[in-house]
């Protein structure tokens, strides 16, 4: 995963949310169906993909799918 | 008899196994510090028992084994000998078999004979109903003390196998909020002064109409060789959303409806017994509910999420609490058909 398309292909087909690469920017709490789950999974699945470690803290701090793909690959 | 003159002399619980904190967990999955990280955060359950060996994965103690140190601990603390139950009931969601029923595998261990045994299918109101039950057959009469027990194994559930990366949410939830546990019961018909009045039980179906909150499905030989309709599906899965939802809501009206039946207000309350879905869903169920004088009475954070059993481990704390005059009330909601819950007490 190196373009932020890949990481919304990844959020599309693993998580299956229906969102759009318009959707990155917006908040969290406006993402239909979004909760602390989907970030669990998407979080190990970051982990798997990108071979990095990450922080839960870090993660909470990020309030789009924008600012944890950044979180991710350490942007 | 009045059914609110039944006496609760004594709990008792068992738990197997030592605590499963987090790290342990995530370690035996092959989870990394992240998936720690988040059970605290967001489950808030601390530690939990289970009846399989983490090293080995045998499942090294059975709901029967459970069942039977509870009701010894209940019968002991209730000063009541197992000769002189005269009827048991016992709810669970995952009986050792399906026959014979594990409420008769435990009468058979503690001794007890000819008399009438009930086994509930129930989940998180089945403490609950079972007390009901036991306290309904004492107050028709023909019976003096019920011996009521609960609880649950996951053990056939937990697949130390499974890959948590790639299951879904509705599924891994399940993976960290439950454990195993049982509790037990002695109730009497016999008044005596300074005991723990049942003063109300309450358990209601509220699901019509409505999709379960919780499904745990059991497979036959038919299932196994993949010939039946539904194998593909998970054992037990969530819609953890719903629950989110509705749990606080209903809890408060539980409350609500316990304190008018009896004309308590909420300032009479000296405990609270809330239910025990996990630490964070339990904390929140409790800010809903608004009870500020009252002593909270949660266990959930270090046994678990364990089904059945869990109001008796609350009861095993406040009876040893709860002082003359003092009142509490207990609450349960039991997502799978959406099953109200709930009783109060009053030591007098």
């Amino acid at each position: 995963m190196t373009t932020i398309d890949e990481f919304v292909s990844l959020v599309q087909d693993e998580l299956g949310l229906d969102v759009t690469p318009e959707d990155v920017g917006r908040s969290l709490d406006e993402l239909a169906g979004w909760d602390s789950l989907h970030l669990l999974t998407l979080a190990t699945l970051l982990e798997r993909t990108t071979g990095r470690s990450l922080v839960l803290t870090d993660l909470l701090e990020a309030r789009s799918l924008e600012r944890i793909y950044a979180v991710a690959v350490g942007a | 008899m009045d059914a609110s003159d039944i006496r609760l002399l004594s709990a008792g619980t068992a738990l197997p196994g030592p605590p499963v904190d987090n790290v342990t967990l995530a370690r035996r999955f092959g989870m990394d510090d992240l998936w720690q990280q988040w059970i605290d955060v967001f489950i808030g359950t601390r530690t939990r028992h289970l009846s399989v060996d983490l090293d080995t994965g045998e499942t090294v103690v059975s709901l029967a084994d459970l069942g039977e140190r509870a009701a010894r601990r209940a019968l002991s603390a209730a000063g009541t000998d197992a000769a002189d139950i005269d009827v048991i009931v016992m709810g669970t969601a995952t009986p050792d078999a399906l026959m014979p029923a594990t409420v008769n595998e435990i009468a058979d261990r503690l001794g007890i004979d000819q008399i009438p045994t009930y086994q509930l299918q129930s989940g998180c109101s089945g403490a609950v109903q079972a007390l009901e039950v036991g306290r309904q057959m004492l107050a028709g009469g023909g019976h003096r003390n019920a011996l009521v027990i609960a609880g649950d194994s996951c053990a056939r559930h937990f697949d130390l196998e499974a890959d948590l990366r790639s299951l879904p949410p509705a599924e891994l939830v399940n993976v960290v909020l439950f454990g195993d546990g049982a509790g037990a019961a002695v109730l009497t018909s016999d008044p005596a002064p300074g005991t723990v009045a049942l003063r109300r039980v309450m358990t209601r179906f509220t699901g019509r109409g409505r999709a379960p909150g919780q499904i745990v499905r059991w497979f036959g030989q038919a299932d196994r060789a993949g010939r039946a309709a539904g194998i593909g599906e998970a054992a037990v899965s969530e819609d953890y959303k719903a629950i989110e939802e509705s749990v606080p809501e209903m809890a408060a009206e539980i409350l609500a409806e316990l304190l008018d039946s009896l004309d308590w207000k909420d300032t009479d309350l000296d405990f609270v017994l809330p239910p025990q879905l996990s630490g964070r869903m339990t904390a929140r169920i409790s800010e809903r509910l608004g009870l500020d004088t009252a002593e909270e009475i949660t266990c959930v954070g270090q046994t678990g999420n364990c089904g059945n059993a869990l109001a008796f481990f609350q009861l095993e704390e406040v009876l040893g609490l709860l002082g003359r005059g003092d009142r509490a009330v207990g609450i349960a909601v039991e997502s799978s058909k959406w099953i109200k819950a709930g009783f109060a007490l009053e030591r007098l």
